[in-house]
């Protein structure tokens, strides 16, 4: 591993930022704001990691949680006399965004070199594109599909594709920092908003949007948790018809909750800063989890100078019309259509259509699932019965066991009769355990079939209300909750295999 | 004078001499001289050359040759990446880094059957036009001349020049056949005119640069130092291809669409005839007449009557632009350079200071800078200097819009068109005003003697211009390299005065390296004909 003897100011941050105890996040909400006589300026940088098997300029894998420095080569480490090579397929997925996003791609663009020393920055320069980004413009719209209570359109400035950094590690050894260079050199698009955001509900939908999007691309993970999405958050205060604030930069929020909750507290510093008559300094802060506070990295005067440079060991990245068209036409259904189209092709609400879309593939399961059978009890299946179950045995979507075959079995048999939907929970926390076969040859093997059986049921009910003569007489005297006592009488006896509409029939004929 | 390449894989190839005999040949050449000289920062191991050249030897034995070059000695200046030798770019920064992969142009020329004989000294990371080596003609010279005079010698002695002064110096000492070098400004072209060799710098990106550690990535090429110029060729033939790992490298449709355009070529080479040639000579006023001596101005006279007595027409052509190359190029230069050289951090290779880290972040890698020699701290000064916010638009944007007028200077005098400009027109004009090839000199005098570029005299003195007077020797050959065109040293005499080499520089256009070469080749006679 390679170390350098950094000194570990920002060891304090690092921690806070792995610290998940958010329990006293103050309530705060910038909705309220408009009632006072501020309003808040939000825009956002955002930093998606580029979801290529290979880095943006080197064939080596990316790579997420494996071995220090395994995944390095010397193009990441910057040894002497190697030149960068561009990876077609982190400009594909970074033209399907920005066309995504209604951004105008751009047919020439170019790299640039932006310099500062750090020993996670490998040549002292990241290659990003600064004078002339792959995409300008566009906009993500945020509405009541998003759980907006009105539709809101954010404009984006720019769309660029840069290098990540390595890693360093502080405090793994005393006045050490550890290098670890697996994530030197991935791809990431950088996607600058115009400062359109009026509160920390927009801000974070925002977030959220891009997230979905990025997913049904393919184009980045979006995992704030994992670091493949990392958010800086421009925050300043004014009193409308006056010319903006003074902006600070949040820096290293790592989720949706935490971006919110840092701008409310931000927006909350700054009202109160000007409130008693001082002044907002341009710097850049950082976010305390554990004391939900933002607390100050930098001012404007230590900034660094990055000495842009063309970096002229890449050609400019010329593409063709023809090429875009093509990418365009390849791009799948986009979030809003698809909530669009699941609500009216499924009958299903908006909420369930959000569940469904939050998992990865959640939408892809939910309709071959829902071919010639209730979407309704399908939806509910899934984001009720299976979501739970996985959270319970802490299995995550895109390794559920459960195939859609399976789960339309239990849907199926149910609605057949031939089993209750009880015994379908129980066949189906048998198939997230492993079982591997369909639902009838479960129930048959466990013996779990429904009691469909008339003379049985019949026998079974008699002998029941033979057995209790003074609740029947009390249900007959009108006590009518005495009935569902029965059912369950009657379900006890069967293991709940009892076919309940056959009970009900029958106990009805046998009580009226 | 030892021999060529030619000369030397003919005699391979009819059993008349073996491939130990040449490697003995110039490894006794280099035990005999080099103490001297200073052409070389590491020659190959005995054991290493041994297996080579017995493996070379039982190919000939049984008739087979891998290729053009099969056991031919060559050197490489020591920026080239080698993995079995060293590659210390001349600097402490890089003392003992070993590069885990070869440069493409080394393994190209292995493929063809070089023998790498060591590497070459150098100015560090390619930034000097003086050197660190010294001139063998002054070592010749006092051999034949001056045996008993040490004290004399050594006052008369002269610089191989830089920054490839190592590589020219060893071809011309005859320690290798052939060595490879980078030509940044005139790194390669420079040195072969002090040395008395061939300096060949083909077109920017026609040669990989992967493997080449990176002084100014714009303008850096790979430049090949020989005794001939059929030797430079037979080099360039084998080291000219597309390689993907230099995503600058001159793309195979490029290559193609230049390759389909007329050059000047006569239908048998192996006449002098140059009828239908036009050599254009730019105007006095615009290359430095007034900073060039005498017995320079002389032979540029002489090269120019020798090309009309065979048949070329003369055309005076001018180049406005010219007068400004010089600034530009180190604006630029020296801009790139302080980027490329922000890896050497001490982290993951390389030198790295013992000190205890400096308590203040922002001078982490303070004391492992330190590592850089003079002349490379101040460049990266400078560099770093112009790319400052402010500076930017000043400097560096300017010198980017006088490399553009410089290489539109270039493309209206030419009647060759660019065909980097000829894909987006889609037309090929053919200028028939124009001109196939430039001939001016390489350098405004012949090699400076030693005691005039000590350190004192060039660097920070009472007098801090200084260093600018010794930039302004790369004049003549900065044009080429900031237009990315084909440039070539001819070895055309010796001054009168004082009896060192001069050599004249030719030029054609982007991608036309075969009238260039055909040209030098006619010049090249010209000579040895005085």
């Amino acid at each position: 591993m390679f170390t350098t003897t950094l000194k570990s100011k920002f060891n304090n941050i690092i921690i806070n930022l792995y610290q998940n105890n958010a329990t006293h996040l103050k309530k705060f909400s910038t909705q309220n704001l408009y009632r006072e006589k501020w309003e808040a300026i939000i825009g956002l940088e955002i930093h998606a990691q580029i979801n290529s098997k290979k880095k943006l300029f080197s064939t080596s894998s990316t790579s997420f949680n494996e071995p220090v420095n395994t995944n390095v080569s010397v193009i990441d480490a910057a040894f002497p006399g190697t030149i960068p090579r561009l990876n077609p397929k982190c400009i594909d997925l970074t033209v399907a965004t920005s066309l995504a996003l209604s951004g105008n791609v751009q047919l020439v663009s170019s790299f640039d070199r932006k310099h500062y020393f750090y020993p996670d920055l490998p040549a002292g320069y990241q290659i990003t594109q600064h004078y002339a980004p792959i995409s300008l413009g566009g906009k993500v719209t945020v509405s009541p599909l998003d759980g907006l209570e009105y539709e809101k359109d954010i404009r984006i400035k720019q769309i660029q594709i840069e290098q990540d950094t390595g890693k360093s590690i502080h405090d793994v050894r005393p006045g050490m920092a550890l290098i670890d260079l697996n994530r030197a050199g991935t791809g990431l698009m950088e996607i600058v908003t115009e400062p359109d955001m009026r509160t920390s509900k927009e801000a974070g939908l925002a977030v959220r949007k891009l997230q979905a999007l990025f997913r049904a691309i393919g184009s980045s993970d979006g995992n704030m948790e994992e670091g493949s999405l990392r958010c800086d958050v421009n925050v300043s205060v004014h009193e409308p018809g006056t010319p903006f604030g003074t902006r600070c930069e949040i820096k290293n929020l790592n989720s949706v909750k935490f971006l919110m909750a840092a701008v409310d507290v931000e927006i909350e510093r700054q009202i109160a800063e000007l409130n008693k008559g001082g002044t907002v300094i341009q710097e850049t802060r950082g976010y305390n989890v554990a004391t939900n506070q933002t607390f100050r990295l930098r001012t404007k005067e230590t900034y660094t100078d990055y000495r842009y440079m063309p970096e002229s060991d890449l050609p400019p990245l010329i593409l063709t019309k023809d090429y875009l068209t093509r990418i365009y036409n390849s791009l799948p259904e986009l979030p809003d259509d698809r909530k669009r189209r699941l609500m009216s092709q499924y009958h299903i609400s908006l909420n369930d259509v959000m569940s469904l879309m939050r998992e990865n593939g959640g939408v892809e399961y939910f309709e071959e699932v829902a071919k010639d059978r209730n979407s309704r009890h399908v939806v509910n299946w899934i984001t009720h019965e299976l979501y739970g179950l996985l959270n319970i045995k802490n299995i995550k979507f895109d390794h559920n066991p459960v195939t859609t075959q399976q789960l339309g079995s239990i849907i199926d048999s149910i609605e057949t009769d031939e089993i209750t939907a009880k015994i379908g929970k129980k066949v189906l926390a048998q198939m997230i355990s492993g079982e591997k076969r369909l639902t009838p040859d479960i129930i048959q093997e466990k013996g779990w079939k429904q009691l469909t059986n008339m003379d049985e049921l019949e026998t079974i009910c008699k002998n029941i209300i033979s057995k209790n003569s003074e609740q029947v007489y009390q249900y007959k005297q009108g006590n009518k909750n005495i009935y569902q006592w029965l059912v369950g009488q009657v379900m006890r006896e069967t293991k709940s295999k009892a076919s309940p509409k056959l009970v009900n029939d029958i106990l009805t004929k046998y009580l009226d | 004078m030892s021999r060529t390449i030619t000369e030397a894989a003919n005699l391979l190839r009819q059993k008349k001499i073996s491939t130990a005999a040449l490697v003995k040949e110039c490894l006794s050449r280099i035990s005999k001289y080099d103490a001297k000289v200073n052409a070389f920062i590491e020659v190959q191991n005995e054991k290493e050359l041994l297996d080579k050249v017995l493996e070379a030897d039982d190919r000939f034995a049984k008739g087979s040759f891998i290729g053009s070059l099969d056991g031919i000695p060559i050197a490489y200046k020591d920026l080239f990446c080698t993995s079995t030798l060293p590659t210390t770019c001349g600097s402490l920064m890089l003392k003992n880094f070993k590069s885990p992969f070869n440069a493409s142009v080394v393994n190209f020329l292995e493929e063809a059957g070089a023998i790498m004989i060591g590497k070459t000294n150098m100015d560090e990371f390619g930034m000097g036009v003086f050197g660190p080596v010294y001139n063998p003609h002054s070592i010749l010279f006092d051999e034949n001349h001056l045996e008993n005079d040490n004290n004399k010698n050594i006052k008369k002695r002269r610089v191989a020049g830089g920054s490839s002064g190592g590589s020219a110096a060893a071809v011309a000492a005859g320690m290798c056949f052939a060595a490879l070098g980078s030509d940044t400004g005139g790194s390669v072209r420079l040195p072969a005119s002090y040395c008395g060799v061939v300096g060949f710098k083909p077109s920017y990106g026609r040669c990989s640069r992967w493997g080449l550690v990176a002084y100014a990535n714009s303008l850096d090429t790979v430049g090949i130092l020989t005794r001939t110029v059929n030797d430079a060729k037979l080099i360039y033939d084998v080291i000219s291809k597309y390689d993907e790992n230099d995503s600058t490298s001159m793309s195979p449709k490029i290559r193609s669409i230049n390759s389909s355009l007329p050059s000047f070529l006569k239908s048998d080479s192996n006449t002098d005839d140059l009828r239908g040639l036009r050599v254009g000579v730019p105007k006095a006023s615009e290359y430095y007449v007034s900073e060039l001596n005498d017995p320079i101005i002389e032979l540029w006279k002489k090269g120019i009557y020798y090309l009309r007595s065979q048949g070329a027409s003369i055309v005076p052509v001018s180049c406005p632009s010219t007068r400004h190359a010089l600034s530009a190029y180190y604006v630029l230069a020296l801009s790139e350079a302080s980027s490329n050289l922000a890896r050497y951090d001490g982290v993951r290779y390389g030198y790295r200071s013992e000190k205890e880290s400096n308590e203040n972040d922002n001078l982490l890698y303070a004391d492992t800078r330190e590592g850089f020699g003079k002349e490379v701290k101040r460049r990266i000064m400078l560099g770093t200097y112009t790319l400052t916010a402010g500076s930017y638009e000043n400097y560096f944007l300017q010198a980017q819009k006088i490399r553009r007028m410089i290489q539109s200077d270039f493309d209206r005098v030419f009647k060759r068109p660019n065909p980097l400009h000829f894909i987006k027109k889609d037309t090929l004009k053919i200028d028939d005003d124009g001109v196939d090839v430039l001939i001016t000199p390489v350098a405004i005098s012949t090699a400076p003697k030693i005691e005039n570029c000590s350190e004192t005299n060039v660097s920070v003195g009472n007098n801090s211009n200084d260093f600018v007077n010794a930039y302004v020797n790369d004049v003549l050959t900065v044009p080429a390299s900031l237009a990315g065109i084909p440039s070539i040293s001819v070895p055309y005499g010796v001054s009168p005065t004082d009896g060192y080499p001069i050599g004249l520089q030719l030029m054609t256009q982007y991608g036309d390296e075969d009238t260039l070469l055909e040209v030098a080749k006619v010049l090249e006679k010209g000579a040895n004909q005085k």
